[in-house]
């Protein structure tokens, strides 16, 4: 019994240490999040030695930083940072402290997010949110919280319309949308392939989850009510590594326009499959919805996407001033080309900007922040901003883009341009 | 006498439990650790219900979170469709679908042991994953389920943040209750004897079969209880409540925790919660510092945390002894 | 037909991904859920290598030996003294992705990266009347020379042996003078670098990102399971029939793509519980 006794107790003070020093540690980490609420990312709160400054202002990032799209919420941080240095880390005179969730692509953990943001830190509004099913999960809580909100990229039609029993979300007074809705980058390409560019059939291949089903029926409905016939229909499952099987059987099929909804991954490895399979020697054209060639995919891809269409609020090639000093801007700064999402952010940025100048600061009154976003209006890279009153979903040019290589990168270039293009809503 | 200082101190720990929000109204974000405590009793209850199945009768799954969705689903499908908000129809729902969930799946599952099974249940539960990203007029599909509604029950609206919480802290203490009746009773001591020798127990004329089934069914149950309260808390339902990782994040509780034991389960879903969600606003890595977590518990505290807690005790205990020993 | 191509070429890499886990399952009665860590180890360790000397063969050989010498290292230092213990085998390995794959985010960031088809097999060829890009070939070449050479060595060299001795009866094999240690060391060392040439002949077709890791453990599991543990055969059979069925499923069935394989999984399990060339193990 003794020297079980010794040999155990120097046994259980070997524990005794690990629980201390785990303990410790828990500790340590507990009292970050009580105590500095902007422990989190970047706090570029830097008040401005001009007049004396306002009140601090808290936003609230929700951003994915881990996970399938951690690369778009690193983009929208660099431009959200970007944005706040050249204004001096103040908006209307109020230092800004922006406060970087992750939303780890999982709505669970974007609502427990956003409840944090609601109920600890107490932000002025709140933005980002990438992946739809999260903006569509949180909808409710930010309306009954009373939360400004603006969505920089989740582009699920329902967020900003009127839908029965807002299923499986509606449009909310609190709640803009500085990106687009899936119907404003699918529709109007629909109308143009049947018109303007004489496409009497074409082909839809998405990805079979919410944004691809919603991109090719709002291609369908346009393209059939221009007068143009969709031949047939395909999906492949969402995050599918092998895209070969998909574009074997594109190929086995007579239609050459193919029209498709695919983003990341997806669109990387579906191009590459494209050129693996002769499809271009073979007739077929690569038609789709911008993000299918979005620079965090041609990057990848380089060349092997030449001469694709697809329709975008926004190309980096765009020839006008805000856009040349934006993406000069930003290379200076990240030694990177922009991509859609960082534009997505600025934009959001700017919007809050102006509308923050109109109401002088003051967020506390939110009927008059509501209404000076609403009222807001400038030149951004993309052309024209300005929100739908209604919807409070944003109104802009899209453009028709084709993909080609210039100074040695894959971009997409303009070929043509919808004005002032502006979800119905319903 | 002991016994007594038990009970009573049992019975603080709940009051001040399920009366977390009042005393606590003061602190600053006394909301956010409601909402988060309410969290971390669902994943709790979940856990307690895997536990039955991996700690007591020795079935480790990987497929739980069929039956955690299933009832979430079930819940707040059965609260759209009927128009009723009651929330006896819900839980009802959301058992039903959740035992028959696990009974179809269990029929087949159970009769494989040690990694199969694991395998079998992950094949399983992804298959109603898949059906739950497909089905989309039921589901809402890969956007999921929003505006789920708060459940009403006898005149008692469950609106206010603090009173879902409350509902939830009571059923974390009936499942406790349950769930230590049922270990102390002839069927829980039964279910220890298929972990512990199952051979032996079909020599002592036990339907073996028949009982892991049932062990399965009510443990996915209870599971469906704890995606009913899912479903009411966050008022959604995604896909993310039926896949793999939300199955690995209970499994990966119950380890914690320690196994087999009553509260290990709700310890470790605490513990696991915390890391997940809380701790990754103050450091960057947390993901890292989850893994190193894990790998420190297997290395230094095997039965998990009250198992380590039980060793600190009995330790004290031992040199208290001693002392006493050696003072006389 | 092309599909049938297709399915086979997957099937390759599936073989290349599972043949390492089947091994560490079957002779080291381990659960490794770092499988897929270390594919996507792998995968990036090919980045930095076509990066830096703008060639994809180096990464062959470098990317599974760094990932080995880790496998090396883990084995002694984490997973010895788990042996038999599946539960905290488990947690463990689940702890070692979480940690490998938070690194991977830190060191090469988090965006989706690709590595462009080696020069020399960029191109397609005419098979059957109709274009199939060369590389496919390759990886199903790849694929038979590789489970070639491991059917010789199994059977024939003294290391082989061993493997087989261990598979059926390691406590026996230690009791015979084998220092299983190092035996267990090696061969988790193996399985290991196997995952990461996986994710090295994979990374020009399926891309390199976060949340590869995923995919693949899951794949690799139920081609491993599907098979028969243990058994290198085992690991050929489960992944010539996923292969095919995963491309075949999403063809004609697309509806169900999703569960197809599973289904797949739990009709053999279901039929054959120890998998479809599994052997019973001698309870210990």
């Amino acid at each position: 019994m003794n020297e079980s006794n010794t040999t155990t107790k120097t046994y259980r003070l070997s524990r005794r240490k690990f629980l201390a020093a785990s303990s410790a540690i828990a500790l340590a980490a507990a009292c970050g999040p009580a105590a500095t609420p902007g422990a989190s990312g970047t706090a570029s709160a830097a008040a401005t030695a001009a007049a004396t400054p306002g009140k601090p202002l808290k936003i609230g990032q929700l951003l994915p930083f881990t996970k399938v799209y951690a690369e778009l919420g690193n983009s929208m941080k660099r431009a959200t940072d970007l944005y706040l240095k050249q204004k001096g880390g103040s908006l209307a005179n109020r230092p800004v402290t922006v406060i970087y969730e992750d939303e780890a692509n999982d709505p669970t953990v974007g609502a427990q997010k956003t409840q944090k943001f609601i109920e600890q830190d107490n932000v002025d509004f709140m933005m980002g949110i990438v992946a739809t099913p999260i903006a569509y999960a949180v909808r409710n809580a930010l309306d009954s919280a009373k939360m400004i909100f603006i969505e920089t990229n989740a582009g699920g039609n329902a967020l900003t319309r009127t839908t029965t029993d807002c299923k499986p979300a509606c449009k909310s007074k609190y709640i803009f949308r500085a990106s687009f809705s899936s119907w404003q980058i699918s529709n109007p390409i629909g109308t143009y392939f049947a018109t303007k560019k004489g496409v009497k059939e074409a082909f839809t291949f998405v990805a079979d989850y919410g944004f691809g089903t919603e991109s090719a029926a709002d291609f369908t409905n346009a393209f059939t009510a221009a007068g143009g016939k969709v031949t047939g229909a395909l999906k492949a499952p969402l995050g599918s590594s092998d895209f070969l099987p998909f574009v074997t059987q594109l190929k086995a099929q007579p239609t050459k326009d193919i029209y498709s909804f695919f983003s990341g991954t997806d669109a990387i490895n579906y191009i590459k499959a494209w050129n693996q399979l002769g499809m271009p020697a073979a007739g077929y054209k690569m038609n789709g919805a911008g993000f299918l060639t979005e620079q965090d995919v041609l990057k990848e891809v380089k060349d092997q996407a030449n001469g694709a269409v697809t329709s975008l609020f926004w190309a980096v090639t765009l020839d006008n001033a805000e856009n040349k000093a934006f993406v000069d801007a930003y290379q200076k700064e990240y030694s990177l080309l922009p991509d859609v999402f960082a534009v997505q952010a600025w934009d959001g940025m700017q919007a809050v900007d102006q509308a923050l100048q109109a109401v002088k600061g003051d967020t506390a009154n939110k009927d008059a922040f509501i209404a000076a976003l609403e009222g807001v209006k400038f030149k951004s890279p993309r052309g024209d901003f300005s929100f739908d009153k209604d919807t409070h979903n944003v109104i802009q040019d899209i453009y028709i883009r084709q993909v080609a290589v210039q100074s040695g990168a894959a971009v997409n270039t303009i070929v043509d341009k919808i004005a002032g293009v502006t979800d119905p809503g319903k | 006498m002991r016994r007594l200082g038990y009970v009573a101190g049992a019975l603080v720990a709940v009051a001040a439990l399920i009366t977390f929000p009042v005393w606590t109204s003061g602190w600053e974000s006394s909301r956010y650790a409601t909402t988060i405590l309410r969290d971390m009793l669902v994943l709790a209850i979940f856990a307690l219900s895997l536990d039955l199945l991996v700690g007591v009768a020795g079935m480790p799954s990987l497929g739980h979170a069929a039956f955690f969705g299933g009832g979430a689903y079930a819940a707040a499908i059965a609260s759209q469709r009927l128009g009723n908000d009651d929330l006896a129809i819900g839980l009802a729902a959301a058992l039903l679908v959740a035992a028959l969930l696990a009974l179809a799946i269990g029929i087949f599952a159970v009769r494989a042991t040690g990694i199969f099974f694991l395998m079998l249940t992950l094949a399983f539960a992804q298959m109603v994953f898949a059906i739950a990203f497909q089905a989309t007029d039921l589901t809402g599909g890969s956007n999921g389920l929003a505006g789920v509604h708060r459940p009403t029950f006898a005149g008692l609206d469950f609106n206010a943040p603090d009173a879902l919480f409350q509902l939830a802290g009571c059923v974390f203490v009936v499942t406790l209750l349950l769930l230590w009746r049922v270990r102390t009773s002839t069927y829980g001591r039964a279910l220890v004897g298929l972990r512990e020798n199952e051979r032996r127990m079909r020599a002592l004329g036990y339907d073996t079969l028949r009982l892991r089934l049932s062990a399965f069914v009510f443990s996915g149950s209870l599971a469906g209880i704890a995606g009913a309260l899912s479903a009411y808390a966050l008022r959604f339902v995604s896909t993310n409540d039926v896949g793999v990782p939300r199955s690995i994040e209970a499994f990966v509780s119950v380890l914690i925790g320690g196994t087999g034991t009553l509260l290990g389960p709700a310890i470790g879903a605490v513990v696991v919660l915390y890391l997940e969600r809380v701790l990754p606003s103050a450091i960057p890595f947390a993901e890292t510092v989850l893994g190193i977590v894990f790998i420190v518990f297997v290395v230094a505290a095997r039965q998990g945390i009250v198992g380590l807690a039980r060793a600190v005790w009995s330790g004290q205990m031992a040199s208290r002894r001693r002392a006493a020993r050696a003072t006389r | 037909m092309q599909q049938a191509l297709n399915g086979i070429s997957f099937g390759a890499l599936l073989f290349i991904l599972a043949a390492g886990l089947s091994l560490i399952f079957g002779m080291m009665d381990v659960v490794n859920l770092a499988h897929g860590a270390f594919y996507m180890l792998g995968a990036y360790v090919a980045l930095t290598v076509v990066q830096r000397t703008g060639s994809f063969w180096p990464a062959l050989i470098i990317a599974p030996v760094a990932v080995g010498l880790l496998g090396l290292l883990i084995e002694p230092l984490l997973l010895r003294r788990l042996r038999g213990r599946h539960l905290d085998q488990v947690l463990l390995t689940i702890g070692l992705s979480l940690v490998i794959v938070d690194l991977i985010g830190l060191f090469w960031g988090r965006e989706i990266r690709s590595i462009p088809l080696p020069a020399g097999l960029d191109h397609s060829v005419t098979v059957m009347g109709g274009d199939y890009p060369v590389y496919r070939l390759f990886v199903i070449a790849f694929g038979i020379v590789l489970a070639v050479a491991f059917s010789l060595i199994h059977r024939s060299t003294r290391m082989g042996a061993l493997i087989r001795a261990g598979v059926d009866d390691a406590p026996m094999l230690a009791a015979l003078g084998v220092d299983i240690d190092r035996l267990f060391a090696s061969t988790f060392a193996v399985g290991a670098a196997l995952a990461a040439l996986a994710g090295v002949v994979a990374a020009p077709v399926f891309g390199v990102f976060p949340g590869m890791d995923v995919d693949a453990l899951i794949y690799s599991l139920i081609v491993v399971v599907v098979g028969g543990l243990g058994t290198l055969s085992g690991a050929v059979v489960g992944a010539g029939l996923i292969g095919p069925a995963d491309t075949f499923g999403k063809v004609l069935f697309p509806q169900f793509a999703l569960a197809l394989i599973f289904a797949l999984l739990a009709l053999v399990l279901l039929l054959r519980p120890t998998g479809l060339l599994g052997r019973v193990r001698i309870a210990r």
